[in-house]
């Protein structure tokens, strides 16, 4: 009888009850076939391998995150819930030894999920991943961990979640922002005045085969990872990058999956995108879960792939090559150089977000203590075409008794100042999250 | 009149019930032959009852469990088609396991072709090693039983017996098919010659009534319609302790059924009269395979569990039984010992129990009652321990919907029966670790061979409607249909309760037997490009186990 080399935990939650709309990517069939393979496949049976209950998150945990305008009732429903609770299940799995790496492969995904939420982006409401995360600081006092997302789209709500965090090293490998949503995540984009170099993005071009995928890693992803020394990997297991996903441009494979996941040895992975929900996610999620339990992938094949898979075009190997050359100058070679701005100096920047499921556009104005002894506190000036006017102030988890005092400054300000109607105070260090209007 | 009876691991109980009650009873030590000991078990329990007065015979049996666990059985080959996924080469079984080209994916779409030219060549490889029975099976046979079927075809002339994977369960694990199709294959013959026997056995005793045997789903099976599936009558005997329990108490409420033997307690749960079933499949010796049981857990504490004094101080009960109690001339104390000695049971050598009670006693400085208190003390706790995980492990099993996920249904049993020769001992202290009422049933001594006399037959089936393919698969009964694309769960619904009852009485219930379950309901719009193309609806339906008419008196019999 086989033997998973390494045990693994698999938290699986469909949510068969749950769509966004009927027809939605984000609907109750997506993992039907994945659970049909993974049933059939009889990996539930395999010794070292163990399924765990999931259970609801509960608004505090995802308070460690989000600002949710106007609050948690109305943007996370019990899917999401379960969901992001799906994770916590996984993260308690492996921090108390249990396993040694674990899947949640849960519905729906967070990835595009940002610190402020007004509404529903690209299939997302809660950051399952910074949830996890965040839960595993607080319970676990872990501090470094590195996020690997694989999603063939830009992880732009982890990136914004964790732009000024450098004790998260986030790396995204996407389809270049230029020819797929949500349009961002280039090389420039590479974190925030206090933890500059700590998001890296990887762009690929459309038709990324697997061999363009592990150059990837390898040649990058990994040096970056040695570089980091992480406490805790962690992969957002997107699928999207699959050669038959009906949304992407991508030709990635399920055998390419497994294989990234056996370098990359995560301890814990988190399913985001991957709507090619027939051909691709049962095989790809087979994959992942053999590789995470150390057992050999060589037997897993999509049935279409002899057909429809085509090895890596030269020009684009060329282009990753080059790709390669110039990401690992920026970030390996000569890292980014600290940010011109003097200690304690405020730095002000503004962004305009689109929610594309809710049809939302929010603006945000946003204050940051430049801080060489912590992360900085930051502050949230939000406001929504639903018309919320928002102010959130997140002190990081170690901040510094300067950052500690400019955000009681800031609270102040901000309730003397009658334009908004919430006023959040997200204390990281006490681990409280305080709705003060 | 009803002979109910069940073969234990050490000896053999049987009953004869009449009008919903219990008319005789016995208990034989088994022999090393299983039909002698069966004739010895008869005989005692029918003295003085016209065997014609039967009118229906129920057996447990450890045959099929017996030959599984001790390698006993025939050699039986595997033709297995399993495409890409785990290799196949990891579930290799029996002495001529052959792995094919073919493919079949999760909708039940044939990707690639059964190889004919490889399945011929396996089966004569197989004739070559002298092998008479084989199983085929298919990953995604369930979905689409097409390669089975056209493999058997192109060897219909050859073995004596082909397991066909999707004929025994529809569930989905192709490692567990593959275990069961093996077993069924390996037991055929061995099980055919061992109802022969019996056949023999009963008509020579005048004992002409229908003949069933007893199933770990709580069931029965025609005794002539048992040979399609051998496997199926394995480890049948914790399921007809429940089925004794249900017929002697009704079980209502949240209901832990404890079954107090000499090696070990087995525990069940039955909720409002229905037994708990395990999702996927009974274990059997090193094979984990399809067939349905009830859910029970046996645990190594029993009346004649060895009680060990470790690194002098630490009392240990089980998980060994080394023989009987001492004081039955067994080598070790044990808590029938301790049970003897504080005078709560009549039955034994009362000096030899003390003696067993004073060399404990001694490693601990402790008197021989003082010691046997704590023994018993001891036992309670192990138990007590056991139970609270087997509940735990309930109710930790993943569940797929928000609705099930929020519902949160946890299982607290709030009343214990209990059964055994000890039964009556052990109760009061179970009684005060839990807090909830712990109740003895009459004839808790031979609930398990009233449970066996008790059962209705039992039957499964699982139906998968693909309206976007246009077809209709119950793998159990090898029907294939096609349907209309409007076709919608009521009629897959109609057609599943049809199926169903035919199966039930193909394997012997009883007209009026049509009390059913649906196990699992779903239905899924399949959306491609934005739009429906079809429907996707699973069902699974069950005949639950239950008591026949003649016993069903509210758990009064």
């Amino acid at each position: 009888m086989i033997r998973a080399k390494r045990k693994t935990g698999l938290v699986f939650f469909p949510a068969f009850d749950w769509a966004i709309s009927p027809t939605h990517p984000e609907r109750e069939e997506r993992l039907l076939y994945t659970q049909d393979q993974v049933m059939e496949e009889g990996l539930l049976d395999v010794p070292g391998i163990r399924e765990y209950r999931v259970r609801p998150a509960k608004y505090s945990d995802l308070q460690r995150v989000h600002f949710c305008v106007p609050d948690e009732e109305s943007m996370a429903t019990e899917s999401h819930l379960i969901s992001a609770g799906g994770c916590l299940v996984a993260a308690d799995a492996v921090m108390k030894k249990e396993v040694e790496s674990a899947f949640a492969l849960v519905r729906p995904p967070g990835h595009h999920a940002m610190r402020v939420v007004h509404g529903n982006r690209g299939f997302c409401n809660i950051n399952i991943e910074a949830v996890m995360i965040e839960y595993i600081r607080d319970v676990y006092g872990v501090k470094k961990v590195a996020i690997v997302d694989t999603d063939c789209h830009h992880g732009d709500g982890t990136q914004d979640i964790y732009w000024h965090d450098p004790n998260t090293l986030f790396i995204s490998m996407h389809q270049d922002g230029r020819t797929l949503y949500p349009g961002s995540g280039f090389a420039e984009e590479n974190g925030g005045a206090n933890a500059l170099g700590t998001t890296i993005n990887i762009p690929l071009p459309p038709r990324t085969g697997e061999d363009g995928f592990l150059y990837a890693l390898d040649e990058l992803v990994m040096p970056l990872l040695e570089k980091f020394q992480p406490d805790l990997i962690i992969n957002s297991a997107g699928q999207d990058n699959h050669f038959d996903d009906p949304i992407t441009h991508m030709n990635f494979s399920a055998r390419g999956y497994a294989e990234l996941n056996a370098r990359l040895k995560p301890d814990l992975a988190v399913l985001e995108g991957g709507y090619s929900v027939e051909k691709a996610l049962p095989y790809v999620n087979v994959g992942i879960i053999m590789a995470m339990a150390g057992m050999d992938t060589s037997t897993v094949k999509e049935p279409g792939y002899d057909k429809h898979y085509a090895p890596q075009a030269p020009d684009i190997t060329n282009y990753i090559q080059n790709l390669m050359v110039n990401l690992k100058s920026q970030f390996l070679t000569n890292p980014p150089k600290p940010h011109p701005a003097k200690n304690g100096e405020i730095i002000t920047t503004s962004k305009k977000i689109f929610y594309d499921t809710d049809m939302i556009n929010e603006n945000q104005d946003e204050r940051l203590v430049r801080c060489r002894d912590c992360a900085g506190t930051l502050a949230i000036d939000s406001h929504s075409s639903k018309g919320n006017k928002m102010m959130g102030i997140h002190v990081p988890k170690d901040a510094c008794p300067m950052c500690q005092k400019m955000a009681e400054k800031w609270v102040n300000e901000a309730l003397d100042d009658k334009k908004f109607h919430f006023v959040f105070l997200q204390d990281r260090t006490k681990c409280t999250y305080e709705v003060l209007r | 009149m009803i002979l109910g009876l069940d073969v234990g691991g050490t000896q053999t109980d049987a009953v004869v019930l009449e009008n919903g009650k219990v008319r005789a009873h016995s208990k034989t030590v088994n022999r090393p032959e299983l039909l002698e000991t069966l004739g010895l078990s008869l005989d005692k329990t029918l003295a003085g009852i016209d065997p014609g007065k039967i009118q229906r015979m129920v057996f447990s049996t450890t045959m099929a469990t017996n030959a599984v666990v001790m390698d006993k059985m025939d050699p039986a080959g595997m033709i297995i088609s399993a495409g890409p996924g785990m290799n196949p080469e990891w579930f290799r079984v029996g002495p001529s396991y052959h792995v094919v080209e073919g493919c079949m994916d999760h909708r039940g779409t044939e990707v690639m072709a059964i190889d004919k030219g490889q399945v011929m060549e396996a089966a004569r490889a197989m004739e070559k090693q002298g092998i008479k029975a084989c199983g085929i099976v298919c990953k995604f046979s369930v979905r689409n039983p097409h390669q089975e079927l056209q493999a058997e075809g192109w060897l219909k002339d050859q073995f004596v017996y082909k397991a066909l994977g999707h004929r025994f369960s529809g569930s989905l694990n192709f490692p567990r098919r593959i275990a069961t199709a093996y077993l069924n294959a390996a037991l055929h013959s061995l099980h055919n010659k061992f109802i022969t026997s019996l056949e023999t056995t009963l008509s020579e005793r005048g004992l002409d009534a229908p003949r069933y045997l007893m199933k770990p789903d709580g069931g029965t099976v025609r005794l002539d319609r048992s040979c399609e599936f051998p496997a199926q009558t394995a480890q049948s005997g914790p399921a007809a302790s429940v089925m004794g329990a249900l017929a002697l108490d009704g079980c209502k409420g949240i209901s832990l059924v404890l079954d107090i033997g000499g090696t070990t307690t087995d525990m069940a749960l039955v909720l409002d009269g229905l037994p708990l079933w395990v999702p996927n499949g009974i274990r059997l010796g090193e094979y984990r395979t399809s067939i349905r049981s009830l859910l029970t857990w046996s645990v190594g504490i029993g009346g004649d569990s060895e009680v060990k004094v470790n690194d002098g101080k630490n009392l240990s009960i089980g998980p060994i039984r080394q023989g009987e109690a001492m004081a039955f001339g067994g080598p070790m104390p044990t808590p029938t010992d301790a049970m003897i000695t504080l005078g709560l049971m009549e039955e034994g050598d009362k000096d030899l129990a003390r003696k067993a009670m004073e060399s404990v006693g001694a490693q601990l400085s402790m008197d021989a009652e003082a010691v046997a208190k704590k023994i018993l003390d001891e036992t309670t706790k192990a138990m007590t321990k056991a139970v609270m995980a087997f509940v735990r492990g309930i109710n930790s099993r993943p569940v797929y919907t928000i609705h099930e996920v929020l519902e949160g249904f946890k299982v607290d049993p709030d009343r214990i029966v209990v059964l055994g020769a000890p039964a009556p001992i052990v109760a009061p202290m179970l009684e005060k670790a839990f807090g909830i009422p712990c109740k003895v049933p009459p004839h808790y001594q031979v609930a398990n061979a009233v449970g066996a006399a008790a059962a209705k037959v039992t039957a499964e089936i699982t139906l998968q409607a693909d309206t976007q393919r246009g077809t209709l698969v119950i793998p159990e009964v090898g029907l294939e249909m096609a349907i209309p694309r409007d076709f919608t769960m009521a009629m897959a619904l109609e057609k599943a309760k049809e199926a169903l009852f035919d199966r039930g009485q193909a394997v012997g219930a009883e007209h009026d037997n049509r009390e059913f379950a649906v196990i699992e309901k779903e239905e899924f719009n399949m959306i491609r490009g934005g739009y429906r193309v079809g429907k996707n609806i699973r069902l699974k339906l069950a005949l639950v186990p239950g008591l026949i008419p003649d016993c069903n008196c509210g758990g009064e019999l």
